[in-house]
Parts: structure tokens; sequence; C-alpha cells
């Protein structure tokens, strides 16, 4: 491996210390090239004179050096616009400055789409990319920059769990691992956050919370292999890069948004009322009729509210002739619609970018920090929610005798709801997040080589350092009955990565060959080291000290651990694009990363892709179709990696027991030590994704969209394979073993419906069509192994509701058909497998099979966008179908046998009054229900207008306006794995805003 | 351009662009764990991991109760060793019955399990987890590596040589469990190197003659019973299960050795390290770690060894209906355990206990059923909670959840059954010596000579009740109903024995426990036991 680096380094050096040419009697040419109408720069296109060519930079800047004395014509060119030619007489040793303005024929094709490690003209784009600016943003109330484009993307899943700011979950055409992560990679303003896949650490809450959603400019999803693959290990899930906004000309300039919310839940499980409850106790559970109070408590009322928030952001920017800058700060605060849930954050961005020494040096720099307060919601025993479901609706809430002043069931049972209300009265759980992430990155076109050779360099570091900490008196029911008499959990964790990036871009000067050509290459090193330092203790001497300081422990039982967790991947990466006439593009990457995850014999992994696009809208035979702007052929195929995994694994360690583990020896207390077994041959999980597509675009751009067929396999996941336990230290041990394969489809089109001009009626829409179908191929080497059951379910004890079994989609559905007679379902009595004949099956166990799963078949999404004069007016909707919930709240609660389950009653399911059922029947696919819906997924009224000759504009949205779906629980979007069990309730919510330039 | 500031961005780049360049070491080793590297730098490292070995029959991971799991793909509450062993040799008979639904646990209540089932897979893991850690033990501990390390001194070299005799006792131990509940398996000993290919099963009579020559070899190096040995291995507890291999000789390899379960079960009673405790039932209360009587026990303790099985189960599990869960010194109760009838009724039981056998005296009969009608209602069949976090005087244990009660796998009262049976079965002794050790458990039982019995009735069916009255719920019943030929088949029925309340017969393959799934495609040289 030492011989690549020193190839690499002599080959850098020769590039950048070569002599500086000798000076000849040539002039040089600079200028601007810059669109016509919108007055902005242009970035990426053609300037050429004679034999000399450049490409304008991101400020719309070229510099033409070298350039014969003489007469010719300077030309300017780019995908979307009409060329522009101008004549121009140079004499040896001038320098002229020419700006050119080019008129836009299609602009989508212009746009710089922002790509691993650089951008490109979105017309010049070989794989399947999507950038999003901030107008397509969705409205309303986000507090998680992933909910921005929700919806609004082909082939890619948003899943919210309804908190404010709550985790999101994004899958990007479909789920690619099982003990891996499925999350895509995050790089904002080119730095990878997180220490693998997904976002980085947080108290609990998503953690790209840190990031304002107001200081972002673009979001750019990687979703095919072929322009993910420059992140090799990392790349497997896709990749969102996040562009924060930058200042604009002119200024200082201030913008003030400001907005105001109220959200309400929209729909809550139903349990039994309070003389359904007694009905049902007096007939199954008489013995504990006494128990029960005069009240009619519907619980969940006590709990939920209005929940209300603010949000206020303010900027200030700028940008001279050589410099840019922009300055913003952001406070939100947002209350949950259940009680004790409230998320706030306090940012600070700077956004600054220098050029130096005549526009050859160009440093930018970003830097950002936020701390986020989340408060939880009490998650003891069963929760809030789940407390709220089970707790008698016939007992009162308050109780004047008890010691918490709540009322409970009588007795220290084990087996009973708890007051949902005293939890959320006396528990506290709550976290502090501080976070920053900031870079510098310079460019530096070097005066070599025709000035086609640039080196890049980014320095960035990502520190998060998140205080935890969750307290439940000893005094609340939970706490008594199950005898912890009070705990504490403080968690301090803190994380901090560093990167450095250098590369080298180089544009050949165009006119030599056919066509044009640009090399990228680099190295990559970025660390992690985090610290997760808890304290949990149980026993406290006392509550006065509450969530703060730390009490003594009547018993010692405190648990404290500090584990040091520390990777590192190192990288070295090329791409080439070839382009002839914008006609034929060619482009090929490879990455070779070594990861500290993988195992002795696996340390360095080779992620290779290519992809190759035919625009044969560029053809003569179709150039006479004058209505069609665009029309692409992509096809690519890559190699990418996941190594999203814990890190270790590869390492045989000892582990030391905890004071609750130790062995009596004799007549002393040994903490014990056992030695963990070891596997040198872990490696990445690798996927292969071939992608077949079509851009195309009509009336200049005005109708335009995409069309893509993919297949990706992934092989060597990782999964616990169970081993021969004789002969290693474990009856599991992690293995690149299994496979699996996600197809599917994805449309978007885009469409300037109606273009009333100014003042007139214009309307857009936007449409997405996703289908993806996942399978998995393979999970053991040996066929006996056939199932791994997941998805763990409330009722019972380790019960299951899902399988990971070979032929089925991830994480499949795995119950019992339920028989049904007189339209009731028959307890105890499924379909039997096989032989599909009514058989009794007590609690299900021999008759189970694979039956549909939670991923959505089809995804599809739509935005419209109005205005007339000074109104607007939008809307997305979106629709899943396919996708099936399994409704645990109604399957654990939703048999008469769990009134008398424990020493004083649950309270019950209001499936319990359409079943019957006496014993539990978790197992049964009554429970599993079709969640296809139809959401509003937010509408927004919006009305500019100008006050002291400033331009403001109000606006009104409402998020989750409806839902239209079969499915009877709390939300058809219940999580990635479908299993509804009191999960947090989707909230409606009204936000209006006003936003102000100054 | 200024050249100077051109050159020295040029130097700058280069110089990063190399440093940067040359740094392509991936290997971060982890720095809050130890490795095998490093572990016994520390001389107490022997002493934790012999500890480990023995904790392996009490906690299901390194944290208790729960996480860092030794056993993977388990319900780690589930997979602890003594939960696990006590419930397959106690289900599937005429003792006892639970109530959960918990996935595989109706199989096992009413011998319908599959080679799939998830207890028997815990088993099977939990089994070969003990020979593994006393394999790395040994591993670790040869002379040749105490040598190189150069920090073990002579004292300690001499405990290292005892814990190298516990490893193998306990390996012994759990090779036992495996011969007597899976029939063969592979025979894995310290020769046999880390993640290197699984051998093919030994059959069941070699794992026998490895287990019995292992045990007898280290009977010299290990202790006498004494403060320090304590839920340890001693001479005595290693006679113990020699006592119980051979007794069962006859099951595990076609050929008798009741001559040497006699003197293995001699051997112990005549060492007068251990009387039989006064009470009956101080061998199974919080503080039974001081009883005189048990020979070898798994310590539980409720703020130090904490787990959700072991004692723990023992003690919720039995505990339902109208029981009050503070008369048993937990904070709650399970409804799981009760007896069948047939178990129950071998008491023969008045309402007044105290006229009878007090061995039943703990039964809790208000508001429980005799019969079993419904498996999963508590209230049906006798409950018997024979396990407390009480004291013998009354008082609760360090915690309400985690009870301070060891198992106790060997006491004095078995190896008095052993004689007797052995006798019987024409190991020798004398049959005057058997009626007095049977007569001596009987006197305790009525406090008195009242329940006494003569030597015509001493016969084999009376001592294979006489095992199930002393030694009810202690984990004997399967193997003892397998000896006498009684467990499958139809020659006895008992309440859902094969699925149905009246008890229907069963095959005689269920004597053995079907070789895990998981095993089989871990490795494919290990064959099915036969009719699964």
């Amino acid at each position: 491996m030492r011989r690549v680096p020193f190839i690499f380094v002599a080959f850098l050096a020769v590039l950048w210390v070569a002599p500086l040419g000798a000076q000849q009697a040539t002039g040089t040419i600079r200028g601007r090239v810059s669109d016509a109408t919108a007055k902005r720069p242009l970035a990426g296109a053609t300037v050429t004179f004679g034999s000399r060519g450049a490409l304008s930079q991101a400020d719309g800047r070229y510099i033409l050096t070298g350039v014969p004395s003489g007469t010719d014509s300077l030309r300017a060119r780019m995908l979307g616009y009409a060329p522009a030619v101008r004549a121009i007489t140079i004499a040896g040793g001038d320098t002229l400055t020419v700006d050119l303005a080019l008129t836009a024929q299609a602009v989508g094709l212009s746009e710089m789409v922002v790509v691993g490690y650089g951008q490109q003209t979105a017309g010049n784009l070989t794989g399947a990319v999507t950038q999003l600016g901030a107008a397509e943003f969705n409205p309303g109330r986000i507090i998680s920059p992933g909910a921005l484009i929700q919806s609004k993307v082909a082939g890619v899943q948003v899943v919210d769990n309804n908190e404010p700011g709550g985790g999101l979950q994004i899958r990007i055409r479909g789920t690619t691992s099982v003990n891996a992560s499925s999350e895509p990679l995050y790089v904002i303003d080119g730095v990878p956050v997180g220490s693998g896949s997904g976002g980085g650490i947080s108290a609990g809450r998503d953690p790209l919370n840190f990031l304002n959603p107001n200081d972002i400019e673009t979001i750019t999803v990687l979703r095919d292999a072929s322009a993910a693959a420059i992140y090799g290990a990392n790349g497997s899930n896709g990749v969102v890069l996040i562009t924060t906004r930058a200042g604009r000309r002119g200024g200082p300039q201030f913008e003030y948004s400001t907005s105001v919310s109220a959200s309400s839940v929209t729909r809550l499980p139903t349990m039994l009322n309070a003389a359904q409850f007694r009905t049902a106790v007096t007939q199954y559970a008489p013995q504990y009729l006494g128990q029960l109070g005069s009240a009619n408590t519907n619980w969940f009322d006590l709990v939920d509210r209005t929940g209300y928030g603010q949000d206020h952001n303010l900027s200030v920017s700028g940008a001279g002739d050589l410099s840019t800058w922009r300055l913003s700060f952001g406070y939100l605060n947002q209350d949950g619609v259940i009680q004790g849930s409230t998320a706030q954050r306090l940012s600070l961005g700077l956004n600054y970018s220098q050029r130096l020494f005549n526009d050859r040096l160009s440093v930018r720099t970003s830097l950002r920090g936020s701390r986020t307060l989340d408060q939880f919601t009490p998650t003891a025993t069963g929760g809030v929610l789940g407390n709220a479901a089970t707790m008698g609706p016939t007992q009162p809430v308050m109780d004047p005798t008890s010691p918490t002043g709540y009322y409970e069931w009588p007795g220290n049972s084990l087996t009973s709801g708890d007051n949902p209300v005293a939890l959320l009265a006396l528990d506290k759980s709550h976290g502090t997040t501080y976070r920053s992430i900031g870079n510098i990155q310079g460019d530096w076109q070097l005066p070599i080589l025709n000035n086609a050779l640039t080196a890049h360099l980014n320095l960035a570091y990502d520190v998060t350092q998140v205080a935890s900490v969750t307290f439940n008196p000893s005094i609340t029911h939970p706490e008594q009955k199950f005898g912890y008499l009070g705990e504490l959990w403080h968690n301090d964790n803190q994380m901090t990565n560093t990167l450095l990036d250098t590369y080298l871009s180089y544009a050949a000067p165009t006119g030599v060959g056919p066509g044009s050509l640009d090399l990228t290459a680099g190295y990559s090193w970025s660390g992690s080291h985090a610290e997760y330092t808890s304290l949990y203790e149980t026993h406290l001497s006392t509550d006065l000290l509450g969530d703060n300081g730390i009490p003594t422990s009547t018993t010692g039982n405190v648990t404290n651990s500090s584990p040091i967790q520390e990777s590192r991947l190192i990288s070295f990466f090329g791409r080439a694009n070839y382009n002839i006439n914008d006609r034929y593009l060619l482009a090929l990457s490879l990455r070779r990363d070594g990861s500290s995850r993988f195992g002795a014999n696996h340390s360095w992994g080779v992620f290779p892709a290519a992809a190759f696009a035919w625009r044969l809208s560029q053809e003569s035979f179709l150039r006479n179709v004058h209505s069609l702007s665009d029309l692409k052929l992509r096809v690519s195929y890559g190699r990418t990696g996941n190594q999203a995994f814990p890190n270790y694994l590869q390492y045989a360690a000892y582990q030391f027991g905890n004071p609750q583990g130790q062995v009596l020896f004799g007549n002393q207390y040994v903490t014990t030590i056992r030695p963990g077994a070891k596997n040198p041959n872990l490696k990445w999980e690798s996927t292969g994704s071939l992608d077949v597509g079509f851009d195309f675009g009509f009336n200049s751009q005005r109708i335009s969209g995409t069309l893509d067929w993919y297949n990706r396999k992934t092989d060597d996941m990782l999964f616990l394979v169970p081993v021969d336990p004789s002969t290693n230290l474990s009856n599991f041990v992690w293995k690149n073993i299994g496979s699996m394969r996600n197809r599917g489809i994805e449309m978007s089109l885009g469409t300037q419906l109606m273009d009333g001009g100014r003042r007139g009626f214009s309307w857009s829409a936007d449409f997405t069509v996703s289908h993806n179908t996942n399978t998995l191929l393979s999970i053991n080497p040996a066929d006996s192994v056939t199932q791994i059951n997941v998805g763990g379910i409330s009722g019972g004890v380790g019960t299951t509701a899902e399988v990971l079994t070979p032929g089925q989609p991830v994480n499949s559905f795995f119950l019992c058909r339920q028989a049904y007679q007189n339209g009731k379902p028959r307890q105890d009595y499924y379909y039997s497998v096989p032989g599909d004949t009514v058989v009794k099956d007590v609690n299900c166990v021999k008759n189970r099979q694979p039956m549909h799963d939670p991923a959505p078949r089809w995804i599809l999404g739509h935005s419209s966008h109005f205005t007339y004069g000074d109104l607007d007016f939008g809307f997305t909707l979106r629709a899943y179908l396919g996708n099936y919930v399994y409704n645990n709240v109604a399957s654990s609660s939703g048999d008469y046998r769990e009134l008398s389950a424990g020493t004083s009653p649950y309270n019950l399911h209001a499936s319990v009054l359409a079943t019957g059922f006496t014993v539990a029947q978790y197992l049964s696919d009554y429970y599993l229900e079709k969640a296809s819906f139809l959401r509003m997924d937010n509408v927004t009224v919006g009305y500019s207008f100008n006050y002291s000759g400033q331009p403001m504009r109000a606006y009104a949205t409402v998020q989750n306006a409806f839902t239209i779906t079969g499915y009877s629980g709390v939300d058809p979007t219940a999580g990635i794995n479908g299993i509804d069990n009191n999960i947090y309730p989707r909230a409606r919510t009204f936000t209006g805003g006003l936003s102000v330039r100054f | 351009m200024n050249t100077g500031a051109s050159r020295a961005i040029a130097v700058i780049t280069v110089l990063v662009a190399g440093v940067a360049l040359a740094c392509t070491d991936t290997l971060v080793e982890p720095k809050s764990t130890v490795t095998e590297a490093n572990i016994f730098s520390d001389p107490n490292s022997y002493k934790a991991f012999i500890a480990k070995v023995y904790g392996g029959l009490a906690l299901t991971g390194q944290q208790g109760p729960t996480n860092q799991p030794d056993i993977l793909g388990l319900d780690e509450g589930f997979a602890e060793y003594v939960r696990v062993w006590w419930q397959l040799n106690q289900l599937p008979t005429d003792e006892t019955i639970v109530a959960w639904g918990d996935p595989g646990l109706p199989e096992i209540n009413t011998q319908q399990w599959v080679s799939s089932n998830v207890w028997v897979y815990a088993m099977w893991s939990r089994i070969y987890f003990q020979v593994a850690m006393a394999n790395e033990f040994l591993r670790q501990t040869t002379d040749d590596k105490l040598t190189a390390r150069g920090n073990v001194n002579d004292a300690l070299h001499a405990q290292i040589l005892q814990y190298r005799a516990e490893a193998r006792f306990l390996r012994s131990l759990s090779y036992w469990h495996l011969i007597d509940m899976f029939g063969g398996g592979p025979l894995v000993t310290e020769a046999d190197p880390v993640g290197g290919a699984p051998p093919s099963a030994a059959a069941r009579d070699s794992l026998y003659r490895f287990v019995v020559s292992e045990l007898n070899a280290i009977l010299p190096a290990l202790p006498a019973p004494g403060a320090t040995s304590y839920g340890r291995a001693t001479q005595w507890a290693a006679q113990m299960v020699l006592a119980h291999v051979y007794l069962n000789a006859a099951v595990y390899t076609g050929t008798p050795a009741y001559d040497k379960a006699l003197a293995a079960a001699q051997a112990v009673i005549s060492s007068g390290a251990y009387s039989l405790a006064p009470v009956y039932r101080n061998n199974f209360l919080a503080d039974n770690n001081t009883s005189p009587e048990i020979i070898f026990a798994v310590p539980f303790d409720g703020t130090r060894t904490q787990t959700w099985g072991g004692t723990t189960f023992l003690v919720h599990a039995a505990c339902g209906g109208a029981m009050i869960n503070a008369n048993y010194g937990v904070n709650g109760c399970w409804w799981g355990l009760r007896l069948k009838p047939q178990a129950y009724y071998r008491f023969n039981t008045a309402a007044d206990h105290a006229a009878g056998d007090t061995r039943s005296a703990y039964f809790f009969t208000t508001g429980q059923d005799t019969a079993v009608n419904s498996i999963s209602t508590f209230t049906e069949g006798i409950a018997a909670p024979k396990y407390s976090n009480l004291n013998s005087v009354g008082v609760a244990g360090s915690d309400q959840t985690f009870p301070d009660t060891d198992f106790p796998m060997f006491r004095l009262g078995d190896a008095y059954l052993i004689y007797a049976e052995a006798q019987l079965r024409g190991g020798g002794g004398t049959a005057a010596q058997a009626l007095t050790y049977v007569n001596l458990l009987r006197g305790r039982a009525y406090g008195g000579t009242s329940g006494d019995i003569t030597a015509p009735q001493l016969t084999l069916q009376f001592l294979l009740d006489e095992r199930s009255r002393e030694l009810l719920w202690e984990g004997h019943r399967r193997t003892d109903l397998i000896r006498y030929g009684q467990y499958s088949g139809g020659t006895y029925l008992w309440a859902w024995k094969g699925g149905t309340q009246a008890g229907v017969a069963t095959g005689s393959n269920l004597d053995l426990y079907p070789i895990p799934l998981n095993e089989l495609s871990a490795n494919p040289k290990v064959k099915q036991n036969p009719g699964y």
C-alpha cells in the first residue's frame, strides 16, 4: 500500500512545483460570464478564443492566458443557453477584460448541481442526481433538514417519527442493509458528518437538527452508484449533499423571518371508555370489580395538548468584488403535542469567502454552531402513551392519600398500568446538544498547464457534545413496584470528527481532441473520536436534587462507563469526465478506502463506477424537433460500500463485568472477564448498482423529467451468523454473508403548466413516482437456517412479528392467517401452512408465514405551486401504496385476559369489542393492516407585498392537513418497521409566518 | 501573481499533501477495552476469568441483570443456564407446568418440541459456552504461557493449578448435561484451536468416558469444602457428578455402573463434610448458603449477582393467584409455574400438612385447583413456591427483584437416594444402609418416625417417587424418569404429556433433545438425533 501514495506524492510534486512557464509575447483575456436576464454569474461556461479555452468559475470569472496576439472570436457557450460570440483583437502583453452575457434557452440544464468533490451542470450529469433549492423545500414548521425534501424526490423515502425534531430515517432506493445502517451519508458543505453513514450523535432527536433549515441553499441527493461511488465505503445508502447559503452581491442586506405555529393531535388509539371497561371487568375479571372507581377519565386527553411554536431567523449578508459573507442567527422553540416534549434550538452560522492573488486563490470558510435543548416525554415502563392506553378509565387522576398526590392502583403490584399524568409531572428527561461544524476550503488555480489545474484543500472539524439526564424520583409508582426506588441516568457524550481532503482537478484545454476532459484525483483522511460517558444509579438516597446533581445510592447500585470509540477512514479517489459536444458524456470514478473497521485481512476496498450518457437531443435527427429541449439516455454501473457498523467488531476484546454481574467465588465476590470472539475477515457491505435512465425536457424545459430503472444488489451483508459454539467463544459471529436486492423505477416530472408572467396566473406542478421491490436473497451460508425473527413487539417476552427470510422483502411480517367465523375472527384458529385449511394452533406456533412488509410498494408525490399577482398558493400531496402496519396497541391490549393478567386490570383496546378474544392473539394477521394512504403534507397561502419600499411576504401553512387511509391505528407511517406500538401521534400544524428583507 | 506568495503556497500545499498521503495506516485498536494481548498482564485476571466460567452458570452476560450477553440470538433473561436446564428437565415431566406462551415454551410443557425450539438451542449454546470458556481458560494458563508472562509467582501458580482443575470440573459438568440431554456432540478440549473447524460429534459413550476420566483425574487437585470453596468445585462436588453419571450409565452407554455410583455417593456421605439441614425448606431460602447439606450451589445475590434466570425465575414464576408476593420476599409474581396433579398427589397430602410430609408444607392451595384444565391459567394446578427470597427467619433478601437464594445443584439428600437406588439395582452396599439413608430423609420430612418405611417398602418405584418428593423441582425429574423408562412412551401418562390433558404416549426419540437447527447449519458434520 505504500507504493500508491509515493507515486501520488511524486505526481503532485511534479505538477505543483514545476517551474512557472517562461513568459511569451501573448495576451490575457479575463472577465465574467453571466446570465443576461437573471444577472447572476454562470459557472461552467466554456470560453474559447482561438485554440485557448477555459471554464468559468463559480463566480462566473474566467481567465485565458497565453493568448496569441491577433483577432479572433471570443466564444462562450453553455448548455441551456444560446452561445455568445464577440470579435476581439488582442496585442501581445495586453490584458483585456471582456464580460459575456448569455441568454437562457432551457435554464434547468445549466443549473449547477453539487456533486461529490465538485459541481456539474445539470445537463451534463451522468448519474441519477436530484437537487432541490430553497424554493422547492417543504414549508411550515420544519425542524430537521431532512424533512425539507419529504415527498419531493423520487426514490427517497423520508420517515419521521412525529416528535418535534424527532429522528428522521431516510431510505434512498430502499433498505440496503439489515445490521449496518441504511441511512444515507450526509455531506454538509463538503464535510461528511457522523462517523459512517448517518448524521452524527445527539441527545436523542435528529442529529442534523443542529443545522437551521433556514440556512440551507440546496439539498442534493445522489441516488445511483455512479454518483455516490466517489464516497466509496460510505456510499451504498446514497448521499445527501447539503449546501448552506452564501452571501449575495450587494448589501449588507438584512433578512428576518419569523413564524408561529400551533399543533394538535390527529389520531390516538381507541381504548375502552369507563363504561365499557366496567362492563368488561364485570364479565371477565369480576374479582377486580372492587378496585374500580367511579371516575370517567380519558387518559389520552390528559397527556396531549396543543403544541405552540415560534421561530426567528435573522441574517445579514453581502458581497463585494472579492468576498462574500453571510451571518445568520436562528431561534426555534416547538412544543410537541404530547406533554413534556419540546425542541428548542439556537443556531449561529457564518459563511465567508475571499478571493486572493488575482483570483487564483479562493478561500471559503463555513462555521456553524448550535445548541439544541430537547425535552422528552417520560418513558418509564411503557411510557406516558403506553400507560395512557392501559390505565383504567374508571380511575381518578388524583388521590390525596397517595405519596405523590396522584392516583395509582392499590398495592405495589408488578402488573398494571401506571398513572401517566403522574409520570408526566414527576419524571424528568431532557438533553442538551452542542454541535459545531466548521471548515476552510482553499481552491488554488495553479499557474501552470495553461491554468487548467486547480488544487483543492478542505480542512474540517465536527464537534458534538451531548448531555442528557433522565430522573425518575423514588416516589413514583413504577420505581416503587419494581423496587428501583429512584433511578437516574446521566449521559455525557462527545464526538470529535476531523477531516482533511485534498484533491487536484484538471480541466483539459478545449480544442485538443474531440471533447473536453475533466480529471479529479485526491486523498481524504477522516478520523472520529468519541467518548460515551454514562452513569446509571438506582435506590436514590434523596429525590430533592431532582435532575441536578448525583445523589448517593443507598445500595451503591451505580453503573459508570466511559467507552471510547475511535475510527478512521483513509481514501484515495479519482474521477474522469469526458464530454464530446455535450452529446456523449462519459464518467469514470474510482475510490479506494481503508477503514479501521475492516478486519486485518481486508483493510482496503476498491469502489469503481462508470456512467455513460448520450444526449439524443443533440443529434441531428432530433435537432429539428424544436419542442424537444433535452433528451438524454443514461446508463451507469457502480459499486459502493457500507461501513456503517460498530467499531472493533474484528477484535477479540475481554469484557469486564459490572457490579451486578459479579460471581461469588468462595467467600468473596469477583468481577469477571470474558473473552470475545474475533473476526479478522470482517469487511464492508458491498452494493453493485445498475441504473438506466432518461432525462427529457420539452418547450425549453417547461416540461422536464427523468425516468430511471435500477437494480441494486447488496452482497457481503453483515449478519450475526450462528457458528458452532464448541470451537468459538460465542454462538454467533459477525460475518459478511447476506445478500439483498432492490429493484425499482422512479419517475419525476416538473411542469410549468401556466406561465402568466409577473402579474398573471402561473401554475407549476411536480410529480414523483417511485416503485421499489426489496428481496432478501440470502442470510446464511447454509440452507438450514432460513429465518431470523425480528421486529420485537409488546406482548409476551421476546415475541417478534417480522422475519428475515430469503425470497421475501426485508422485515416481512411473519404471522398466522386468521380464520373467521360469521365475520368474526376465530380465536386460536388459523389457516395451516401448508394446506391452507383452518386448524387450531394455540399461540400461532406452527403456521406462521411471511406476509406483506412495512415498505411501500409505490410512493407518489405531487407538489403544485400557483401564483397570481402577489398571491401564491402551494400544496404537497403524498401517497403510499402497499405498505402494511402491525397494530401492536390493538394486539397487546386486545383480549379480555389482559384484565386479569395483572393484579389490577389493564384497559383494553376497543378492537376487543369486535373480536371478543379472551386470550391474546399476538401473531394473528387480524392486527396487520394495509396502511396505504393519501396525505396532504402541506398547504400554503402566501402574499408578497412592499412595506416602506421593502419586500415582504406573509404566509400561512397547514402541515398534515388531512390523511385518507384505511388504517385504523394512530399513523399509517408508523416508523420504518411498521410496528405501531404507542407511537408518538402525528400532529396537524398551523403555521403563520412573515419574512422581511431590508 | 506575487511569486513569493505563490511559492509559499506551493510549498505549504506540497507539505500538507505529502504528510497526508503518507498517512495510510488504518489500524485503530480499541482503547477502553483490553484484548488477549494484555489482559494477563494483570495477575488478578486469572481469578476473574475462572470466576466467569462459574458465572456462566448463573449470569446471562457481563452485566447483571442484562447486557453484553454471552449467548446471542435469544432473549437474554431466558438464556440463563440454571433456568434453561431446569425448564428442560422439569417442564416435560409430571412435576411441573408453566402458564406462559412464550415462543417454544408450550412445546416443552407438552413434549412437542422440534429442532428449531429456542430453549433447546439456548441449552446447547449454554453448555458449549461453558466448554469454550473452560477451554480458553486452560489454553491461557498452560505452564508455557505462565512462564512466558513472567508475572506469576509460586503462590499464584499453585492457585492457578487449582483453577485449572475447577475449569475441568465445570467443563465435565456441562458435558454431563450434554450427554444427558442431547446424547452426543462435538468433544472439544483446550487442544482444539479457537475458530478452528468444528469436529464431528462424539458418540454418547465416548463423551461418557471423557467425563469419567476427567473427573477422576482432577479429584486430587480439588479442595475439600471450606469457607473459600462455597459455590466452587470440591472433591465431593466432583464425586456427585460422577455419582449421577454412573447411576445413569446404563442409559448413556448401555452398560450399568451402579457399583461406581454407589461408591461415589458413599464417598460423599462418608466424607462427613455434610449433614442434613434440620429444616428441609432451609435448603431453598435466601440464606441457603448456610445450609450444611448443600454440596454444590450456583450462587445468586440480590445486589451483586443479578439475572432474570436462576432463582429470580424460580421464585417469581412460582408465585401468582392469591399468593402475596411479599410472603416470598419479592416485589411481584410472574404467574407461571405450578404442579401437575400427578406430582401433587404423590405427597398424599391431606389438608393438614402437619399430619403428613412437611416437604409439601409450602404448597399453596388457596384458589388453586388440583387439575390443570388450561395450561395458561395459573390457578389451575397447585402452586409450589419451593424457592423463596425470605430467609430461614422470615426476613427478605437484599433485593426484592433479584433473590439472594442460591440454586442447590447437589445436596446430601440426593446422595442418600443415589446410594439407595444403586444398592437396590445391585451396585453393592447393604440394604440396611440404604433403608437408613432413606429413613433419614423421611424422618426429617415427617418430623419423627411416623413416615419411616420398612425394608419391603423400599422398592425401585418407591425410590423414584421418593426422589420426586425429596428433590421436587430441583432439576432431576427428567433424568430419573428416563432411567426408569417412564419418560416417553405410554407406560406412564400424566397431564398434558403429548399435548392432551389426559396425556398420550409419546415417541421414544424424546428421551433426547434434538440437535438445534443452528448447530446443524454451523457444523454440517453433526447429525440430527434419531426421530427428529
